[in-house]
């Protein structure tokens, strides 16, 4: 077995394949870092090359419309390191809920979108759910609340503390008639199997955890898998191609290893876990004569309905000299907030324009020196220097700023995908993932209603002022559906296995199969669903079949 | 992490003007929460920028700098001073940015960086002397923030559009990046604006002696350049 991918996608896979007692090869572009290479330097870690690849080097295209030319750019990459993606996570794991895996029978056809109900239900992957929660180590606390998805045991590992601001934030959610519910973290709060807690260090979101508190699979899943003895992990090792013998089957990965020398490694099975921007490149870069436009894509619909997650923020600043008296939570330290608010993830009519929303979560202000002055100097005609930025750095450092963001519904559309550009090469030689992006009209709707809500919840808090981030992004890192799963052939390119339905023995288990974006993000999913596909595989492979 | 509005994406700009720099300089939001923005280069390695004859350097401003001449080191010192000048509290001169810069400049991962932000010091000479009719680190503060201001305020895409935010983004990396690279000497940038989560004794710290870009380098290559 050869898995491409280490992230939450490949390292399920490893560890339940390696547990059945078969040989797997864990093949991932990036380097294996290891605890104590996680150090506090915002430069190291968000500037540089340390998780995502350089422009230069390995570049997406991006356009916003077939219409517009392509800029290089490093968005749509997660990081390139053993964990992938849930090494620097802030690792916010909600589940989707039922309404997630029916949302076109729920909404009926919506013009201009391409939405499609999920060959498995929710109560498919809910024992999966519990798999993933208990071998990366969740921590939460499931209470009741109306949108609470169904759920038969509490979260392995017990909450993290909160800061004091998550009261607040729960009174002026029921003053409003809304419910601020706690939000499970892949951060451990007590000593699991093994590891260590967290010791609220507040560099969290974008950092390698130094503790492996942190539930990345880098510190649970990986460890795991290379302790069953059946799983051999080789870190910089960039897959190059899938290739196939006579009947079309997977037969071997071509990749590049540690010393840039070009390898074949054969393969009963191939799975492919290397986010759904670059699975669909990969699929489509493996060309034979067999799939003349790339591996499993026969009705053309690799690395078609790429979905992201719809994104609006706003922020509220609290003026500690001002405020600290009249708000005594404002100069408590801790770091974690973990409250979220799903009241608005389905909507019982079309009354505000639309009906599937997402979810709101606050948090405060990245802590990040750099990155907060980088916003605050600007550019343009609204850029600032000089004595005036220095002003703003001081008033920036003598408050402190809470903030919501959204994770909203994504609508998959004929005008949103990933091709690949023969012109453009990677410092591999292999053509570049080019992404072209427009977005549905009713994904900004929603998110300009929720980021309305979260501003009014903002406001019972009485902070100095409220600014309003943006109500029509996405967030690039959660990306999926470039090889949707379904049950007809004609419509999808995964059947409900995550196998492909042209080639027998190929699967995809990062966020590529997901037909529809879902309103929370989704890496505990790509988890589970990983899970629930490994325990198939299995079942398969034993029967002989 | 997130794009607020896709639809002004960077492009390339396609016309021509004569004071442009490396047209193909932008800048890009980070994929990932708290990692703001990246500087982005180049879409061709083998791109040449235009680099002008330099003028006679200043005698009196020799210093260790590696990646710019004497000239563009006086220059570059005077465009951080009017980014971050020194007021009640420290500046950029006081941090080290020009330090920091040019030690940045100098790693491998940011040789593309440095052939596209190296010319732009020599074109703000250039313009300083069509305009004042002497040199930008000798022109007066007024005259050097009407001059950046234009720069600043250039359309989207121009070549002084993004040298004015690589300056603004490099100088805000060495004002309040870890001191191992050079800048935020004596942590006057994390004092400014309240920075207080690198230096408490945890596990987390940088471990003297540090040395972040070797340290990249080391994890990222296994020692193995250019990779």
């Amino acid at each position: 077995m050869v898995i491409i991918g280490s992230g939450a996608g490949g390292a399920p896979m490893a560890l339940e394949l390696g547990r059945a007692g078969f040989k797997v090869v864990l093949l991932e572009k990036g380097a294996w870092y290891k605890q104590e290479d996680f150090v506090h330097d915002e430069i190291l870690n968000s500037r540089r090359n340390f998780f995502m690849p350089l422009p230069w080097d390995e570049p997406h295209l991006w356009r916003a419309g077939a219409d517009k030319p392509y800029s290089r750019t490093n968005e749509a990459w997660t990081a390139n390191c053993v964990g992938g993606g849930t090494v620097h996570m802030s690792g916010y794991f909600y589940r989707l809920k039922p309404v997630d895996f029916r949302l076109k029978s729920e909404l009926g056809a919506v013009p201009g979108a391409n939405l499609a109900d999920w060959p498995i239900t929710y109560a498919e992957l809910a024992p999966y759910y519990d798999k993933a929660e208990e071998e990366l180590g969740v921590s939460g606390n499931a209470t009741p609340h109306p949108f609470l998805e169904p759920r038969t045991k509490n979260y392995p590992v017990p909450p993290l503390a909160s800061h004091p601001v998550a009261e607040e934030i729960e009174k002026a959610c029921k003053q409003l008639g809304w419910h601020a519910v706690r939000t499970a973290r892949a951060i451990l709060s007590t000593s699991y199997r093994g590891r260590s807690p967290c010791v609220y260090c507040t560099l969290c979101g974008s950092y390698g955890c130094e503790h492996g508190a942190k539930s990345s699979t880098a510190a649970s899943l990986i460890p795991a898998a290379l302790a069953t003895g059946k799983v051999e992990l080789r870190p910089r090792s960039m897959a190059k191609e899938i290739a196939v013998d006579a009947k079309g089957n997977a037969k071997s990965v071509v990749y590049v290893d540690q010393d840039g020398v070009e390898q074949e490694q054969p393969a009963k099975v191939v799975v492919v876990s290397a986010t759904a921007v670059e699975s669909a490149r990969l699929l489509l870069n493996s060309k034979s004569s067999r799939f003349p436009n790339g591996l499993a894509n026969d009705n053309a619909l690799v690395g078609k309905n790429l979905v992201f997650s719809s994104f609006g923020q706003s922020k509220a600043t609290f003026s500690v000299a001002k405020r600290g008296k009249e708000l005594p939570w404002l100069t408590a330290t801790a770091p974690f907030v973990d409250r979220g608010m799903q009241d608005f993830y389905l909507m019982p009519d079309d009354k505000f324009g639309f009906r599937k929303g997402g979810t709101l979560g606050f948090m405060w202000a990245h802590p990040n020196p750099i990155f907060a002055a980088v916003g605050i100097a600007k550019k343009g005609e609204r850029g600032i220097f000089g004595k005036a930025l220095k002003d703003k750095l001081r008033e920036y450092r003598d408050s402190r700023i809470l903030e919501f963001e959204i994770y909203g519904e994504f609508l998959s559309n004929p005008d949103t995908y990933v091709g690949v550009d023969p012109n453009v090469k990677d410092k591999y030689g292999l053509p570049v993932a080019a992404i072209t992006i427009k977005r549905h009209p009713l994904d900004f709707k929603m998110t300009q209603f929720l980021v309305e809500r979260g501003e009014e919840v903002l406001s019972l808090l009485k902070p100095d002022k409220v600014d309003r981030v943006g109500t029509a992004g996405e967030t690039t890192i959660l990306q999926g559906g470039t090889c949707r799963f379904g049950n007809d052939p004609a419509t999808s390119v995964l059947d409900k296995d995550c196998r492909a339905h042209a080639v027998k023995n190929l699967y995809v288990v990062d966020g590529s199969f997901m037909p529809t974006s879902g309103g929370v993000p989704i890496t505990l999913t790509i988890a589970a669903n990983s899970f629930r596909v490994a325990d198939r595989l299995v079942q398969r492979l034993k029967k002989g079949a | 992490m997130t794009r607020d509005d896709p639809a002004t994406a960077p492009t390339e700009s396609s016309s021509p003007d004569e004071d442009e720099l490396s047209r193909r300089v932008f800048v890009h939001r980070m994929a990932f929460v708290g990692g703001g923005v990246v500087l982005l280069g180049s879409a061709c390695k083998d791109e040449k920028p235009k680099t002008p004859p330099a003028p006679p350097p200043p005698q009196a401003l020799a210093s260790s700098h590696k990646t710019f001449t004497n000239d563009e080191w006086a220059t570059l010192s005077a465009a951080v001073d009017r980014v971050l000048p020194k007021d009640e509290d420290p500046g950029a001169l006081e941090a080290g940015v020009p330090e920091y810069i040019d030690r940045m400049l100098q790693t491998p991962q940011m040789e593309q960086m440095r052939k596209n932000f190296v010319p732009g010091v020599a074109a703000l000479e250039r313009r300083a002397q069509k305009m004042f009719k002497t040199s930008f680190w000798k022109a007066t503060a007024a005259q050097q923030d009407e001059l950046l201001t234009i720069f600043k305020n250039s359309p989207e895409n121009t070549g002084e559009a993004r040298w004015y935010e690589m300056l603004v983004v490099l100088t805000l990396e060495g004002f309040l990046g870890d001191p191992s690279y050079g800048g935020n000497q004596g942590e006057v940038g994390w004092k400014l604006v309240g920075f207080t989560l690198v230096g408490r004794n945890v596990k987390g710290d940088p471990k003297a002696p540090y040395d972040g870009s070797k340290r990249l380098e080391e994890l990222r290559c296994g020692g193995k350049r250019g990779c």
